[in-house]
């Protein structure tokens, strides 16, 4: 049946069109179960909501879900629940395609062709658990356990988190990942502050707002929650309004929103931290009270065997002057004098860095440049400044009793970390993982449980990751969907989407208090799918009482309610509510009452679900010398943490010579000599010399990490902003193109040393001269019908280079050239 | 002009007494501290410290009164607040009649949420009031009645009002028996004695209440037949005292320590009428003590003649006069039916006409409860056509 694109986005107005939509033959993009079909065909019927919170994305937003005689029809923002106020992004609001996808796994399956060859095969749940559960036996008695890998590319933070931990703990494996990994991102903050989190920033008491990348409103952990904030700081008169600056290569939709966008040569960010921290130190604009009392490597110090180091203040003053900067960044040096000023001048001023400074090989390096900024204007523990959030009162699950076969599994190195020491302070680096499997080493991976995610899709180096997997003897999938990766599964156990499953969703990273949302099921399992946690549990069982000690409940519900009762008789926070903030909060508990009405836990309980979730607005009084968990308690401008790591590693490599030390540093791939390894400082991306254009990637709000390439109106609203649809592009900048002899519209190739792609060039002054801008998300090779074939992925051509401290993917480190295609 | 105001006049007698049940009891008087924030006036006044530090802390100076009462105190100061909107460049913000009526609803009810206790005092109150006689506290003190060292669930002062209400006959026989004095708890007595118990006790659980709901007390009201001894319609025939005509106007704690007084009492008279002691469980307290509450709230009825003097005194009726005014002609307007709309309607025009006044060289009209009150009655009544 063919469908007008107009007729479809009709079609695709409402779902309650959308039901009767099914019932008229369109099932191949609504797939509607019958018995739902045959109540809706009923007329009208009777109307409900259910808040859950939406796992489309890390976002962690509260949805307000409208069932019609309980089925789901139509989402919205829960206008209560704290992080989104009732915002939702595009993807959110389409989620009900995720529900309905006519591409759902509905059953179990088995491979039955060549790994990545599309032949499968259904089984039972029965089948699927005894194939998986007698391997693992068969692992666990042969002392194997630890082969068995564990990679959860959820993003969510999640109870799952937990439960995952612990059923591997209790089975006897280290090797428990979260991929991309949120621990990688915080090690600027761990090697400055020592605490591994990623800070929030207070957007409403401050008046100036300078980013270095950040795309907070597309690529941020939350978006909503900082569309939201970034609404609240707009609101204001224009007299009082906060000025806010965004520097980034292109014109991002957070560029675009801002009082000014400065571009920038991508992997330069830090250089130019480091020059607005020159004009702020030269013209003596920092918080010296601050600096002086809280940090620690300002000036040059002795240490206690009498030798002298490198300061932040003298590396800065002399080297990142802006004439300096300017030759480096392409930012002119007056406008780096113009910035700093008025950083320095309209306190509170805020710092905040990510993607564009965050997704190179110096990333570590620039963002700590990005966040010593913060330390010179004092932004800590203030107002307006930034802060690390409190962890809920959950409980804690039970401890794990590790019998003797999982203790020896547990003793064995994990396999995510490189086996040479590369990335120092990765708690997950995909290329070593790669690298390992491929090599045996330090063991041979003999089993990989994969739940959601598609990290063969967001890898770099994609070939390399396909090759491992199918060494692998046995791979499983937690998941909803085929991906590319899962087509690499020996046995796919369908998980339910989000809005069939119960989850405890808590403190999404950089949101700014302390918050716990319940995600509960709105409607029963449309298909033979399961919670993966309870398979979880159930594979536990079948494995033996060791495992199944570990996670003692009688289903995930029961698991969530034993956390969340920890939080009901703390007294603490509140039940969310409209409008309830921090002060009113403090107000009402220094007099005994408590917001909301409940008188058990029971009533809490309802209340809580009823509502969608649980939040603290009142953060922990904390002393500045508090917050800073380093070796001098400070924050520190020369990272003692990382000085630390490096002199271990040297001398796990033998003796600390010199020349080991030259060695080592030559093998990290960090450029920098002496204390300025320490210290913030610009490396230099390696890039291939004599290609003239830098390609950078981005994520936009309606398909941030591929995921919603299967939701057609997602697919209809990929490139919202410049009327790009089901396809890719490529943005350049007139004179590059003009350069290259490129129209706008016109096909280009782009060409790394990798291999090339071809898009529609999108010529617009809004992005760096010599960058070409590609947006990610597109490119798919399986995951069903709406996302297979449709676009390119800019991973395909993007260098397989890392960060070299977290070892996180570095897609802004490759070289490109463009052509017009013929 | 003559005519108009005869015409008012005539209409006005009579008319204006019956004002009864025109503010209904809200069932969330907290809903009114979001249009505080959301209007911005907490960027100025705080509440307990929490907000902003150019106008009085609600919360500390507290502001009393009927609905009018506090409307006429906002009202007298709009010039000033006109004055900060423009100095600090906030947009002045309007109101809808909910908001209005939210927002003064709130003001009015944070008396009720009560101030913390201190503890030094409440551990002297322990003692000069003989708690400890029967309750352990600190590891001393007597056995009979519960350990306050061991309580679980602590952390209302009003949650401890209640259980020591539904245990108050036995404890009445108790102390008879021990030939003590029934202890009376005035004043900060019950928060002062709860937030030393909160700092003894080991009980790692804090259970706090809600704030009450009016709607749902007025059931209570109802369930435990407190209305068979109290009346609140001011007639006195009643065999207890007609709530309506004491002074309620106190922190919840201050109430419930009223109800405590004089339970002695009704224990007694219930005994001897075998009635059953009615005891409150979950919210029931804090709901039945809000209902009585906000029994202040509604105003007075005031006196038509006496408004529209006023309107016509203050000159009102300058600008709202029929086709030469530049306000709008009154008796062409919708009917005030509420006070709310007319406090409403006040304000979002205070702006204009405190730059007409200023530009007239006139002062602004200070306006006094009573004269609210008889305002009202008489725009109520010129309205009432429509």
């Amino acid at each position: 049946m063919e469908i007008k694109r107009r007729d479809f986005l009709k079609l695709l107005g409402g779902i309650s069109g959308a039901v009767a939509f099914s019932a008229y033959g369109c099932n191949q993009i609504i797939d509607i179960p019958e018995r739902l079909i045959e109540m809706a065909k009923k007329g009208a019927g009777i109307e409900s909501w259910k808040n859950t919170i939406c796992g489309q994305c890390p976002g962690g937003c509260g949805i307000s879900v409208r069932l019609i005689d309980g089925i789901p029809v139509y989402i919205k923002g829960n206008p209560i629940y704290p992080v989104n106020q009732g915002g939702m992004c595009p993807s959110g609001h389409s989620a009900l395609e995720v529900l309905y996808n006519p591409d759902r796994i509905k059953e179990p399956m088995k491979r039955i062709g060549l790994p990545g060859s599309g032949k499968w095969e259904s089984i039972s749940w029965d089948e699927a658990l005894q194939i998986i559960s007698d391997y693992m036996i068969k692992q666990r008695e042969n002392n194997k356990s630890h082969q068995v890998v564990f990679i959860d590319g959820s993003e969510q933070n999640s109870l799952m988190k937990e439960h995952i931990s612990h059923f591997m703990k209790a089975y006897g494996s280290p090797n428990y990942y979260q991929y991309p990994s949120v621990k990688n991102s915080s090690v600027p903050f761990q090697l400055l502050q020592g605490i591994e989190q990623i800070p929030s920033y207070d957007f409403f008491n401050t008046k100036y707002i300078l980013s270095f990348g950040s795309n907070f409103l597309e690529e941020g952990y939350s978006p909503i929650y900082y569309s939201k904030m970034y609404a609240h700081l707009r609101e204001e008169t224009e007299a009082r309004r906060a000025r806010f600056i965004q520097i980034d290569s292109r014109m991002s939709l957070t560029a675009a929103n801002a009082d000014r966008w400065m571009p920038i040569r991508p992997g330069t960010y830090g250089a130019l931290a480091l020059g607005v921290a020159y004009v702020l130190i030269r013209e003596e604009l920092y918080d010296k009270q601050f600096v002086n009392k809280y940090t620690f490597g300002f000036e040059d110090w002795t240490d206690k065997n009498g030798q002298t180091h490198l300061g932040f203040k003298s590396n800065v003053l002399g080297n990142y002057y802006p004439e300096q900067v300017s030759e480096i960044t392409g930012v002119q040096s007056e406008t780096i004098l113009e910035i700093a000023r008025e950083l320095g001048i309209n306190k509170p001023s805020l710092v905040l860095g990510d993607q564009g400074s965050a997704d190179n090989t110096n990333s570590t390096f620039s963002q700590m440049a990005v966040y010593s900024l913060n330390a010179l204007l004092g932004n800590f523990n203030n107002e307006s400044g930034l802060s690390f959030t409190d962890q809920p009162p959950l409980a804690e699950l039970p401890e794990v009793k590790v019998d003797k076969l999982a203790t020896i599994g547990n003793k064995q190195p994990p396999i995510g970390l490189s086996q040479n020491s590369a990335f120092p302070f990765t708690n997950f680096s995909v290329d070593s993982f790669i690298e390992n499997v491929l090599a045996d080493d330090p063991y041979p991976v003999s089993a990989l449980f994969l739940y959601k995610g598609n990290p063969l899709f967001n890898a770099l180096n994609h070939h390399d990751f396909a090759e491992a997997l199918k060494k692998i003897p046995l791979v499983v999938s937690f998941d909803s969907f085929l991906t590319e990766t899962s087509e690499y599964a020996d046995i796919i156990l369908p998980d339910h989407t989000f809005l069939e499953k119960w989850d405890e969703i808590s403190n999404i990273p950089s949101v700014g208090f302390t918050h716990v949302g319940i995600q509960q099921p709105v409607i029963e399992p449309l298909f033979n799918t399961r919670n993966s946690a309870e398979v979880l549990v159930d594979l536990g069982n079948l494995i033996g009482e060791s495992v199944s000690n570990a996670l003692p409940f009688e289903n995930y519900e029961q698991e969530i309610k034993f956390r969340v009762e920890k939080i009901y008789r703390s007294g603490k926070g509140a039940i969310i509510s409209e409008g309830l903030k921090g002060s009113w909060l403090e107000f009402l508990h220094q007099r005994g009452w408590q917001e909301g009405e409940y008188n058990s836990f029971n009533e809490f309980w309802e209340l809580l679900t009823r509502n969608g979730g649980w939040w603290n607005p009142i953060k922990q009084k904390k002393y500045i010398k508090n917050l800073f968990k380093t070796p001098s308690g400070k924050f520190e401008f020369y990272s003692q943490l990382l000085k630390k790591k490096i002199d271990q590693i040297v001398l796990s490599r033998g003796e600390d010579t010199p020349q080991n030390r030259e060695l080592l540093i030559n093998s990290l791939n960090i450029s920098a000599r002496g204390d300025k390894i320490f210290l913030p400082h610009h490396e230099e991306v390696p890039v291939d010399e004599g290609i003239p254009l830098y390609l950078t990637t981005y994520k936009l709000l309606t398909n941030r990490n591929g995921q919603s390439s299967n939701q057609p109106m997602m697919q209809e609203m990929f490139g919202y902003t410049n009327r790009k649809y089901w396809s890719s592009w490529g943005e350049i900048h007139p004179k590059t193109a003009a350069q290259n002899g490129i129209s706008d519209g016109d096909w280009m190739w782009i060409e790394s040393s990798v291999g090339n792609i071809k898009v529609q060039a999108k010529v617009h002054p809004c992005v760096m001269r010599d960058v070409v801008a590609v947006p990610f998300g597109l490119g798919h090779t399986s995951y069903g019908r709406f996302a297979k074939g449709y676009g390119i992925n800019p991973y395909s051509i993007v260098k397989n280079k890392y960060d070299v401290i977290n070892g996180n993917s570095a897609p802004q480190a490759t070289r490109v050239k463009i052509s017009r295609a013929t | 002009m003559k005519f108009l105001v005869q015409l008012i006049l005539v209409v006005s007698i009579g008319a204006g007494c019956m004002l009864a049940q025109e503010i209904k009891l809200p069932s969330n008087p907290l809903k009114g501290r979001i249009v505080f924030e959301e209007k911005g006036c907490i960027k100025c006044h705080s509440i307990s410290g929490f907000g902003g530090n150019i106008a009085p802390d609600l919360s500390r100076e507290h502001y009393y009164g009927s609905f009018l009462e506090l409307a006429s105190i906002i009202w007298n100061h709009i010039p000033k607040m006109n004055r900060k909107y423009r100095e600090l460049k906030l947009k002045r913000p309007s109101f809808s009649q909910s908001e209005m009526l939210n927002l003064i609803g709130f003001i009015y009810y944070l008396r009720y949420l009560g101030e913390p206790g201190s503890v030094s005092n409440g551990r002297k109150l322990l003692s000069d009031k003989g708690c400890i006689v029967c309750h352990d506290v600190a590891g001393s003190g007597g056995k009979k009645g519960p350990d306050f060292d061991q309580l679980q669930q602590f952390a209302s002062p009003l949650y401890m009002v209640q259980a020591m209400w539904n245990h108050g006959p036995a404890m009445q026989e108790e102390m008879r028996e021990l030939g003590m004095k029934y202890p009376s708890l005035n004043g900060h007595d019950i928060v002062d004695i709860t937030s030393y118990i909160q700092q003894a006790t080991i009980g790692n659980i804090e259970i706090r209440m809600a704030p009450g709901n009016p709607v749902n007390g007025e059931k209570v009201f109802k369930k435990k037949q407190c209305h068979n001894c109290h009346s609140i319609d001011k007639k006195g025939d009643a065999i207890g005292t007609d709530l309506n005509t004491i002074d309620l106007q106190k922190s919840v704690t201050e109430i419930a320590g009223s109800m405590w007084n004089h339970s002695p009492v009704m224990i007694d008279y219930m005994k001897s009428e075998s009635i059953t002691w009615p005891e409150f469980k979950g919210n029931e307290m804090s709901d039945l003590i809000a209902y009585l509450y906000f029994l202040g709230f509604e105003d007075e009825p005031g006196d038509p003649i006496n408004g529209e003097k006023f309107f016509v005194d203050k000159g009102c009726i300058g600008c709202h006069e029929a086709e030469v005014g530049i306000g709008p002609e009154l008796s062409k307007m919708k009917r005030f039916n509420s006070p709310i709309r007319m406090i409403q309607l006040m304000w979002n025009h205070a702006d204009r006409m405190d730059d007409l006044l200023e530009i007239k060289n006139e002062e602004w009209p200070i306006v006094s409860t009573k004269e609210m009150q008889d305002l009202y009655a008489f725009l109520r009544n010129v309205t009432k056509q429509k």
